[in-house]
């Protein structure tokens, strides 16, 4: 590992590490309390060592629990969008439009969501559940080939990924928590806005990994596509989230602090970068207390940009390139 | 190396010498500029949104009695004197008016007793957005107008508060003869008109009415039209903009040997620029690109002052404001319907901090809804509330909250039953920084007796209607006060619940109270009542006033005449003149 | 692939009213349902206004929402949650709703009028987008020419191209709004230095000046913004140009140009350029809709009176027609460009032809 790689990670060790122990860590002020008397001191004038803001709060304590915001909102966020994006996209890209379903999961499928809408006529949508799970397990036993429909898992991603992006984010997110939202709510809709380009990258690398002659060896071998896919497409698929997963990172951490910096979201009893910077621009005069969550927000996002490239090699290595380029 | 300036920069460099070569330059003869935080939205005379609009509307209409910057009261503008007031039995007032013989429409036509009926049968018209006109004049029950003499007309009143006279002159005049050329609505009555049921289709003339008033309406970017009698014209209107205004070549005042202070209008232009951001209104004054600052507030104001550049181009005024920031508690809710637990959690509000901290100091406290400065009516007996949690706790303990474990949760075992959690939503205006100290501190002191509070911050126009639905259980805003009128109707009433009375809060001692203020006429008497008022209030605390505010402006110096005062809007626009040579400020 | 290019419009299309559907009753659900917003400010002492009975009060309010048109059931069904049982049920209220006559309405062309101003819904969108057109459109040339010229010069490997690398990495790590904060704190700001204007756009209409100076003046008002955006989307795309080229000069068939007597400027200008631009062009045709969530940003924080404020102001303030007119425009915009994305595609690569 290169020494930049090496700084990065150790920045994000201490990033999440802060954001970890912070509320028990021995600090003269806690956030979000003003203190009536200091308002808008300079840093080093009073106890408050980097001073405190418009509010009164103390830079020093928000500027430490912003971090705790931005990983535990941030890093839940990503995980959830990368796991959405990495099984479907990798569900997509592994069986395309190709999927054929039995009639009897169709039923049970129609017959569930009917329960869970709760639209009328609950008894008899049960009732069809367990007729078809009857049909199911009699299809074991008998051995006997009910019809089957194809379902256009490609299409039906494809589809969702295109009406997602037809409006642009900040605007979805403005419309829908306009008037509030709590932590998890915006955790979800941040998952929500993040998983389609890994669904993508997934995608196209499983596509690519499909093809290649070591899954048609598995396939010979009669293992079931389901286990096929999960075994050993899976794991390669994957690929391509070291870098997707710390640039949706970035990108979440940068749509999050949007959004504070735009007063919407979070209560204002929650710090984080966007908060202070946005109390920056409504006093110009106190500019200097804008520096401190700037410089983190710049170091957090770099680094994670710096662990996001990966060597030459390792990228390509599913491209079939015979000759290896020095860059 | 010539590659170093490539050819997007060489494109940039260009651009921007061209533009700096050509600003703007400036017009011949300068309006004078009045910073707007907000758009006004609409300047319909029928629905004012906002204060600007209404600041607009007073400069292009005219109403019976006008404020009297002069008097610190109202004065007659287009009548020609206070009206008569006569107490039919004990239910009505009748108040007989005389317009001025001078007063006429733009075309020259005379104002008459007919234009008053007219503008009153508007406000119950339907398809127009005139509820909150006829929620403000809805008193006036019918006018006659003098057969004899069209300019002398009489109003009947429903009630005999003392209020009535200056309320009954409130409303802007509209014309008859653009609204109602052909005298469709002369033969109904307004009594007709205000027993109407609103699911009734309107009738021809009615409609007829609404359509030719929305279109005389003036909107942004289109025609002016001429729908008012006021000494000024609308030039343009560009929404988020600018509005400006222009003075009228011929308006029937001119004319007038004595002209009385409300009818006076002396600069020639005027324009109101609307920039919401106020770091950058300061940079505008600055510059030079607006005159008039009003309603600083006090971080902005101080560092004005403090800069030695703005110091000698500037004038800063201050002067006492009747708009008193307050806390108020959802009474409804069964943790916060007695007494006690309210008086014990308003020891929590760090009032003299906040003073300190939102209003650098500027400001008096006060122990209720008077102001300090009102030596007959400001109760001196009633002790301010100090900044104490200690107390909290043991008030809490006093009304029966118990803390299971210290610093824990308080708990309270009601008569009827469930077990009572003292956990508080505190609702407040988003846009406000004030508000956010005040709602921080309070979390920040509850936190510490172990009772926990979740702030609302909630958008200035979703403010009224959750608070009105109940919706809270603490908040916190600025109740916008008058001198001269102590009206506690509408908000500490029991028949307000749902509408101004956002505490809902009422006992039948507080009810009787309030009408008999309402009512008594002796100023001994009601000085009595009124501090009877402000002990009763203190007691029950459903609302904790903190502290009345100050009203702050800052100026050109070139301006004169301002006439600074707290009444809204703070300053005279229509004294208000710019002198080129530099003197002592007023 | 007529076919596909086809199937992929219809998709956005579809997304942008399910979008708009969604924010339509979303915006109904919460306490402000319009009227609340035009009856008067309640509470405050300076006015001699009785509060009129409980009934009064109601009949006034059910007036206005008759008037608006909110007395009628927000969507075709609703659930209504029984309050004796455990569970509720789905209730059908049939085609007269809100939703139904707003689509309608919608695809009529008339786009409803905003809540809080009364003007129509076109109108004010129109009045945004004459801002904020002008300044979208010159950031991005300029963005092109930028990117074009810094491009070029970063594959030819001068001294300062770790430099300059390091430099565009660290600006990509910026969200733009602290780019425009950045700009506003440091080049208008009277304690730094104040070269910009850092409010709005001039105070004078071309009526009132002429339309020489009134351009000038809104050119040295929308420098600043303009700057902040260029500079949150010049790295991306100057990068992953540089990128490309450097790729396709290390290709054999430049060898082939420089043997034939080319220069390297020639040889970028010529040939490589035109090959690496492919690459690019997803994030390029992707550059319109950014800038205009851009301005999202930009108007806030330089108070503009353009679209980006309007939108996030209905947003807020809950002025539901406006949001959704919004919502449907930046939509439109968004299938523009993918119509663009797929000519230029066509247009630049043969080998899909």
């Amino acid at each position: 590992m290169t020494w930049a790689r090496r700084l990065a990670w150790l920045w994000l060790g201490v990033v999440v590490t802060v954001a970890l122990s912070v509320p028990y860590l021995p600090l003269p002020y806690s956030p979000a309390v003003p203190d009536l008397a200091h308002i808008a001191a300079a840093p080093g004038s009073t106890r408050h060592w980097l001073g405190t803001d418009a509010q009164g709060q103390d830079v020093l304590a928000n500027l430490l629990f912003s971090t705790r915001t931005v990983v535990l909102l941030t890093l839940p966020a990503a995980a959830l969008a990368a796991l959405l994006g990495s099984l479907a996209g990798s569900i997509a890209g592994f069986w395309g439009n190709r999927l054929r379903v039995p009639l009897p999961y169709w039923l049970v499928a129609l017959a569930l969501t009917w329960t869970f809408l709760r639209l009328p006529g609950e008894g008899y949508a049960l009732a069809l559940a367990l007729l078809a799970a009857l049909a199911i397990i009699m299809q074991r036993r008998i051995r006997w080939r009910w019809p089957a429909f194809r379902l256009p898992l490609d299409t039906i991603l494809l589809g969702s990924i295109t009406v997602l992006g037809a409006v642009p984010r900040l605007l979805l997110v403005v419309a829908i928590t306009s008037q509030g939202i709590t932590a998890t709510g915006l955790i979800a809709l941040l998952a929500l806005l993040a998983w389609p380009e890994i669904a993508r990258l997934v995608r196209a690398q499983m596509q690519r990994v499909r093809v290649l002659p070591f899954i048609e060896a598995t396939q010979v071998a009669g293992i079931s596509s389901s286990r096929l896919w999960l075994r050993h497409a899976l794991p390669h698929a994957l690929e391509p989230l070291r870098t997707a997963l710390p640039l949706s990172l970035a990108a979440l951490i940068g749509l999050e602090t949007t959004l504070s910096f735009l007063g919407v979201g979070l209560p204002p009893t929650v710090p984080s970068w966007g908060r202070m910077l946005a109390g920056a621009r409504l006093n110009p005069s106190s500019y200097p207390s804008a520096i401190y969550p700037l410089i983190l927000l710049i170091t957090t996002t770099v680094a994670l940009q710096t662990i996001a490239t990966i060597p030459f090699i390792i990228a390509h290595k599913y491209n079939n390139i015979k000759q290896l380029k020095t860059s | 190396m010539k590659h170093l300036f490539p050819l997007g920069l060489r494109l940039a460099l260009m651009a921007l010498g061209l533009v700096a070569g050509c600003t703007s330059q400036p017009p011949k003869e300068l309006p004078v500029r009045v910073r707007w935080t907000r758009d006004p939205e609409s300047l319909d005379p029928l629905f004012l949104a906002n204060q600007y609009a209404i600041e607009a509307a007073n400069l292009l209409h005219l109403s019976l009695l006008q404020v009297d910057f002069s008097k610190n009261d109202f004065s007659p503008a287009l009548a020609e004197a206070l009206p008569t007031v006569t107490l039919l039995g004990d239910s009505l007032t009748r108040l007989t008016y005389q317009l001025r013989k001078a007063a006429a429409w733009d075309n020259g036509q005379p104002i008459t007793g007919h234009d008053v009926a007219l503008t009153l049968k508007l406000m119950y018209c339907p398809g127009l957005p005139n509820e909150s006109a006829r929620a403000q004049a809805g008193f006036i029950r019918s006018v006659q107008v003098d057969s004899l003499n069209p300019k002398r007309f009489t109003l009947t009143c429903q009630g005999q508060a003392v209020e009535h006279m200056q309320a009954s002159g409130d409303f802007f005049i509209l014309p008859e003869a653009v609204l109602d050329p052909q005298h469709e609505l002369r033969p109904t009555s307004l009594p007709e008109l205000q027993k109407r049921i609103p699911t009734t289709p309107p009738d021809s003339a009615l409609s007829r009415l609404a359509r030719r008033y929305l279109a005389a309406v003036p909107m942004p970017g289109g025609p002016a039209a001429a729908l008012g009698c006021g000494p000024y014209e609308l030039v343009s209107w560009q929404k988020n903009q600018a509005l400006r205004l222009r003075l009228k070549s011929r308006w029937w005042a001119d004319q007038l040997p004595l002209r009385p202070f409300v009818l006076q209008a002396r600069p020639q232009r005027l324009e109101f620029a609307i920039i919401p951001d106020d770091a950058t209104a300061a940079l505008a004054l600055q510059h030079h690109d607006i005159d008039l600052y009003p309603q600083v507030s006090a971080a902005q104001f101080a560092q004005l002052r403090a800069s030695k550049a703005a110091r000698t181009q500037l004038a800063f005024y201050t002067a006492p404001s009747y708009d008193i920031v307050a806390a108020g508690f959802n009474t409804r809710r069964p943790a916060l319907a007695d007494g006690p637990t309210r008086r014990a959690l308003s020891y929590l509000f760090d009032a003299a901090g906040l003073l300190q901290a939102t209003q650098l100091g500027q400001g008096l406290r006060t122990v209720g809804l008077i102001h300090p400065n009102d030596q007959r009516n400001y109760n001196r007996g009633l002790k301010l509330l100090p900044f104490a949690p200690d107390t909290t706790a043991l008030l809490l303990r006093q009304a029966g909250w118990q803390q299971t474990t210290p610093k824990g949760p308080w708990q309270r075992q009601s008569k009827a039953g469930p077990r009572q959690n003292l956990a508080l939503r505190f609702r407040y205006r988003a846009d406000d920084a004030s508000f956010e100290t005040i709602a921080l501190q309070f979390r920040a002191a509850a936190a510490s007796i172990g009772i926990a509070v979740e702030l609302l911050p909630t958008e200035a126009s979703a403010l009224t209607p959750n608070l009105q639905a109940g919706d809270f259980d603490v908040y916190a805003r600025l109740i916008k006060g008058n001198p001269f009128l102590f009206n506690f109707m509408p908000a500490l009433h029991s028949s307000a619940r749902g509408a101004g009375n956002f505490t809902g809060y009422g006992t039948p001692a507080s009810d009787q109270l309030i009408e008999a203020i309402a009512a008594a006429r002796r100023p001994v008497q009601k000085a009595k009542l009124l501090r009877q008022f402000q002990a009763t209030l203190q007691a029950d605390a459903p609302l904790v006033p903190l502290f009345f505010m100050a009203t702050r402006l800052a100026a050109s110096r070139q301006l004169r005449g301002l006439h600074i005062s707290h009444l809204k809007p703070g300053y005279l626009i229509t004294t208000t003149e710019r002198k080129s040579t530099s003197s002592p400020t007023p | 692939m007529a076919k596909q290019w086809l199937w992929r419009l219809v998709q956005t299309a579809a997304g942008i009213w399910l979008l708009a559907s969604l924010v339509f009753v979303l915006s109904h659900l919460g306490p402000v349902q319009g009227a609340d917003v035009l009856l008067p400010t309640a509470g405050d002492l300076n006015t001699a206004a009785t509060p009129g009975s409980f009934a009064q009060r109601e009949a006034t309010r059910r007036a206005v929402q008759r008037r608006l048109g909110l007395d009628q059931p927000v969507f075709y069904v609703s659930w209504q949650s029984a309050t004796d049982t455990a569970g509720g049920y789905w209730r059908w209220h049939g085609l007269p709703n809100q939703y139904h006559s707003w689509l309608l309405r919608t695809v009529h062309g008339d786009w409803g009028t905003s809540l809080s101003s009364r003007e129509p819904v076109t109108t004010q969108l129109w009045q945004a987008v004459v801002y904020t057109f002008p300044l979208v459109v010159i950031t991005l040339l300029f963005t092109l020419l930028l990117a074009w010229q810094l491009a070029e010069q970063l594959a030819a490997r001068p001294w300062w191209q770790p430099l300059m690398q390091t430099a565009l990495t660290g600006l990509q790590a910026l969200p733009l709004f602290a780019i425009a904060l950045a700009l506003l704190l440091l080049l208008a700001n009277p304690e730094v230095v104040a070269w910009f204007p850092p409010y709005g756009l001039g105070q004078t209409t071309p009526t009132d000046v002429g339309w020489g100076p009134w351009l000038s003046s809104y050119a040295y008002h929308a420098i600043l913004p303009a700057v902040s955006l260029m500079l949150s989307v010049l790295p991306a795309v100057t990068l992953q140009l540089a990128g490309a080229l450097r790729n396709e000069l290390a290709q054999p068939y430049t060898a082939t140009a420089y043997a034939k007597g080319l220069s390297q400027p020639q040889v970028i200008r010529r040939h490589a350029l035109r090959n690496a631009l492919l690459p690019s062009l997803t994030q390029l045709t992707d550059l319109l809709p950014t800038l205009v969530a851009g301005t999202l940003v930009v108007e806030v924080v330089f108070a503009l009176p353009g679209m980006g404020r309007l939108l996030v102001q209905a947003a807020t303030t809950r002025d539901y027609p406006l949001l959704v007119g919004g919502v449907l425009l930046i939509g439109t915009a968004r299938l523009l460009a993918l119509l663009l994305a797929d000519a230029l595609y066509k247009w630049a690569d043969p080998r899909i032809r």
